[in-house]
């Protein structure tokens, strides 16, 4: 055994001596631009993870089609975040070093781009992420401003939240939040924002998941008589929620994410039960033509409207912000100079385009700003964007958009 | 590819150092403690709370590991005695309730919005040289660890633990209190894990709640139960099976293209029962292991 | 007042789970003699063997007989595949070997079923009102099938000669044998018991809640410790100790909150441990 335990020690040791070896640097080809797409494929964010990847190669080759940015192609490099810190953590180590990647697109789930964040910003890289958690904005996360939000925050989904009660004149609302950082940081952004109208909230509970029953923390909600529940949650939950919730018998309404009241609620609880929730999401910028080129692109990819996936419309206008940046850097820009041009292309005062070709074009003549697919794309200091909300209220089973909340 | 690798040995070390606890504490003592990731946990608040404070890298590691002992206290006065099954479900009950303390204190531990921006080790240096420092006190750690191991095998403790583990009526005609031996292995193993959590906590530099789930302890059980039990070699082997099964499942994707990447977190995890129930049924010793009074 | 009550009945409710899923616990452990940590994936299979049922039949009667159909043959070959080939060895390499069985299970599951939710389409209706209180008609739908299991059980295990056979097997596996009890049979009929017994707690969980691959596995933990509470190896036990259990974690919320409730099932598991280590039914024997 002796020669096993050595003969294994000796195989450690080449494994890890063979990581400090010099690193073989590839002599970098100046025609191209790598990306890392690093997105959730399996795990939670499953279900929004592959079409994000095929829209940022989808992009990616529009890109290319067009002449590539500032000359140079994109070559995209894709891996799978599994919605875990620790493996999106080796992921982007491996996306970083051993690809090479100049900049990272697409982390979703907020633990995941806290992890990666540090790693992306040491390597002066930047990364575009989909993530709600407030603490993505500021240092020390972001102290390097190498971060840039494309999805709202979890604050402005509680405001927009708040925008609406007012609206509907409800006077007693009571919140619900799952417990992790997006469905509190949701309850939290709409309890700031009602108090600060000078409301007040009846009555509020933080859940853990997976319970066999949710009686007795609905029994407090309603005890408190609300007019409507603020929910902060998932659809496998406000399935079951809803569900007991109809079988007490009270008639309050609710107010809730797009990602829990969706057609998937309704399907499984049936039109009686889910008539009047209202269920509010970031809109993507419809009406727009970025939107247009996305959803074709969606489309042909995935094969379901690009309505589907709020996530792939961001992903779709990280590729485009990321060219239109480096066309506006001009040839052989470093990344410092490209991260300078971002806002400049995105925000406004400028010619408003929609695609990056219309944008390469229109940066010859003078500023530009990016109107996108997911929303009109401004960043403000933080790199955060505040898109739309929709209100959607489901009747007889269907959901429909009733109108929009600008913050 | 290099720094990858770096990545991946630096894991690899915060692996072995749970895995070396574990197998102190099952391979070599027979306790079962599916509690482990809770004194990992309590590692990584430790130090990511202390040092987020201003306390020096160095102390909040040293305080991690004592603090990762000292939680597994309450543990071992309730429930060392009890018979090994009632255990397991005690400690993995004690790890489900680390996790909620760390979700439910946000005065303390951020709640569930985590702790982010833990500084690194040695935060002087950055880029390449921060992750070899990064891999030398990982190393360090472990081989320290591995050291002390080795001590402790071939020390009048380990033959007792041993006996424990083989026949613990018969430790206990001889006059010898197994639950006082018991308790003393528990501490050490959960030494070890608070400070391979206060290293996680400093390489990945962000943590919440939701990390520190039940799989992780399973997945470490995977690896000393493929590496084979009892032994240090094993533990070793196992870890490196472990991440090349992790990490080797990333390049799955360009061998067999035709499987859909949505199943690949099920096959994951359908790899790592297969594996658990095929090892205890034909190789119960393990890859490394050669003893089969198990 | 009605509101303790309400909180009563609910802990009533989620006691019944965790229950039965202790009781399939309890049965294998009193007679293989370890703890089953598949016995929430196969909750899980029996949920899907229904749920698949009733999308093909249409009738959720027929489905939940094939969920039940589907949870004891799965259990019966856990038992041909992997528990027999562990009989002679530790009772940690046979609950090693679960671990492994229940991630196989849920990873089949999800590459079969995918991972979105999936929801009996039961008929919602408003409760029905006594003395204040708000009942659910499905809620003592629930109720009488979980006694009626409990009933069942029991009878087969004390009424007939193949229970006698189990029980025998239970207290002195060796004896047994001596005096001519041939193993197959009865531990045929025991993991047919067990996996039966899950997969109906899996069908009521799923019924009031969502079928998804995780939803077994997140109840382990609760039925361990309403076995384990209820005294390892004792039925009736088993589903005193769940009702224990979903009460104490309904009953706390006012006091502790929503969170720590799920740590409630964990303290009264070791305050009652601490003061009768073989828990409150267990017979002496049955522990060191």
């Amino acid at each position: 055994m002796n020669l096993t335990r050595r003969q294994t020690l000796a195989s450690l040791a080449a494994f890890a001596g063979s990581g400090l070896m010099p690193s073989l640097t590839f002599a970098q080809d100046a025609g191209t631009f790598r990306i890392g797409a690093l997105n959730p494929i399996t795990g939670a964010g499953g279900p929004y993870g592959t079409g994000m990847q095929k829209m940022i190669a989808a992009a990616a080759e529009v890109v290319n089609a067009a002449g590539g940015a500032a000359g140079r192609m994109f070559e995209v490099f894709a891996e799978d975040t599994q919605t875990q810190p620790q493996a999106a953590v080796l992921a982007a180590k491996k996306l970083i070093e051993v690809n090479k990647v100049q900049a990272v697109l697409g982390t979703w789930s907020s633990g995941v781009s806290l992890a990666v964040l540090p790693l992306t910003s040491e390597a002066n890289i930047p990364l575009f992420h989909c993530s709600g958690a407030p603490a993505l904005s500021v240092a020390p996360a972001n102290e390097k401003k190498l971060g840039y939000r494309y999805q709202a925050t979890n604050d402005r989904f509680g405001r927009a939240f708040a925008e609406i009660a007012t609206k509907e004149g409800f006077k007693r609302p009571a919140t619900m939040a799952f417990n992790n950082a997006s469905g509190i940081g949701n309850t939290e952004g709409f309890e700031k924002a009602w108090k600060a109208k000078g409301g007040e909230i009846v009555a509020s509970v933080v859940y853990e998941p997976a319970q066999p029953s949710y009686r007795a923390e609905l029994q407090k909600i309603l005890d408190a008589k609300p007019d409507v529940i603020v929910m902060g949650s998932y659809i496998a939950d406000t399935t079951i929620i809803l569900r007991e919730w109809y079988q007490t018998g009270e008639e309050n309404k609710f107010i809730m994410p797009a990602w829990a009241g969706n057609p998937e609620l309704v399907k499984a609880l049936g039109p009686d039960v889910v008539e009047g929730i209202i269920s509010v999401d970031s809109i993507s910028n419809e009406g727009s033509p970025a939107f247009a080129a996305f959803d074709a692109a969606y489309q042909s990819a995935v094969g379901q409207p690009g309505l589907t996936n709020v996530y792939a419309a961001m992903t779709w206008d990280m590729v485009t912000v990321l060219a239109l940046a480096m066309e506006a850097a001009g040839p052989g820009a470093d990344m410092a100079a490209i991260n300078a041009k971002i806002r400049e292309v995105a925000n406004p005062d400028g010619k408003q385009v929609s695609s990056f070709a219309e944008g390469k074009e229109a940066l010859k003549s003078g500023p530009i700003n990016y109107e996108g697919a997911s929303s009109v794309l401004d960043f403000d200091e933080f790199g955060d964007v505040t898109p739309d909300f929709a209100a959607s209220f489901i009747r007889s089973g269907e959901i429909k958009r009733e109108y929009v909340v600008t913050l | 590819m290099d720094a990858y690798l770096i990545a991946i040995a630096i894991i690899s070390g915060i692996y072995l150092l749970l895995a070396l606890g574990l197998n102190l504490q099952f391979g070599l003592t027979g306790l079962i403690n599916f509690g482990h990731v809770g004194f990992f946990c309590v590692g990584a608040y430790t130090s990511a709370i202390l040092s987020t404070n201003g306390v020096p890298v160095a102390l909040s590691l040293l305080a991690a590991a004592l603090v990762g002992m000292l939680a597994a206290w309450p543990l071992g006065v309730i429930s060392i005695r009890l018979r090994e099954d009632y255990f397991a479900i005690a400690s993995l009950g004690f790890s489900e309730i680390v996790r909620l303390v760390a979700t439910s204190e946000g005065w303390l531990t951020n709640g569930v919005q985590g702790i982010a921006g833990i500084p690194r080790i040695f935060s002087s240096v950055t880029g390449q040289s921060q992750a070899i420092a990064m891999l030398a006190s990982v190393t360090v750690c472990c081989v320290l660890a591995i050291l002390a191991m080795r001590r402790i095998v071939r020390s009048p403790f380990g033959r007792m633990i041993e006996a424990i583990r083989d026949n613990e009526e018969a430790v206990k005609s001889l006059g010898k209190d197994p639950a006082g031996f018991k308790m003393q292995v528990l501490l050490l193993g959960s030494m070890l894990a608070g400070l391979s959590g206060a290293l996680y906590a400093h390489y990945i530099g962000y943590i919440s709640p939701d990390q520190f789930i039940p799989f992780i302890t399973f997945q470490i059980w995977m690896a000393i139960i493929m590496g084979g039990v009892g032994r240090i070699s094993g533990t070793v082997a196992g870890v490196i099976i472990l991440m090349l099964f992790l990490e080797g499942s990333r390049f799955l994707r360009d061998l067999a293209p035709f499987i859909p990447e949505v199943a690949m977190a099920s096959i994951r995890l359908g790899a790592i029962g297969l594996a658990l129930m095929l090892f205890t049924i034909y190789r119960p010793q393990g890859l490394m292991g050669d003893y089969t009074k198990r | 007042m009605t509101g303790f009550a309400e909180l009563l009945l609910s802990g009533v409710m989620s006691g019944l789970i965790i229950g039965l899923a202790g009781l399939a616990v309890t049965l294998v452990f009193g007679i293989a003699r370890f703890s089953n940590a598949a016995t929430g994936d196969t909750m899980t299979l029996g949920a899907y063997g229904a749920l698949l049922g009733t999308t093909l039949t249409g009738s959720l009667i027929v489905g939940g007989l094939v969920g039940l159909l589907a949870g004891a043959l799965a259990a019966v070959l856990s038992y041909v595949l992997v528990f027999r080939q562990l009989a002679n060895r530790s009772p940690i390499s046979s609950l090693l070997a679960s671990i492994g069985l229940a991630f196989f299970i849920r990873a089949g599951l999800g590459l079969a079923f995918g991972h979105n939710q999936s929801v009996f389409q039961l008929d919602i209706v408003r409760p029905i009102r006594f003395l204040g209180l708000r009942i659910q008609p499905n809620d003592l739908k629930f109720a009488a099938i979980a006694l009626v299991t409990l009933v069942i059980v029991f009878i087969l295990l004390h009424m007939t000669p193949i229970g006698r056979r189990m029980r025998a097997v239970a207290d002195n596996p060796l004896l047994a044998r001596v005096s001519g009890i041939a193993p197959r049979p009865v531990m045929f009929t025991l993991w047919s018991m067990a996996g039966a017994v899950s997969a109906i707690a899996g069908i009521i969980l799923g019924m009031k809640t969502v079928v998804s691959p995780e939803m077994g596995w997140d109840m382990l933990l609760p039925a361990f410790a309403a076995a384990v509470l209820g005294g390892i190896g004792h039925p009736v036990g088993a589903i005193v100790g769940g009702l224990v259990i979903g009460v104490a974690q309904e009953l706390a919320t006012p006091f502790v909150g929503f969170t720590y409730k799920i740590a409630v099932s964990f303290i009264v598991l070791l305050l009652v441990l601490l003061v009768r280590p073989r828990g409150m039914f267990g017979r002496v024997e049955g522990v060191r």
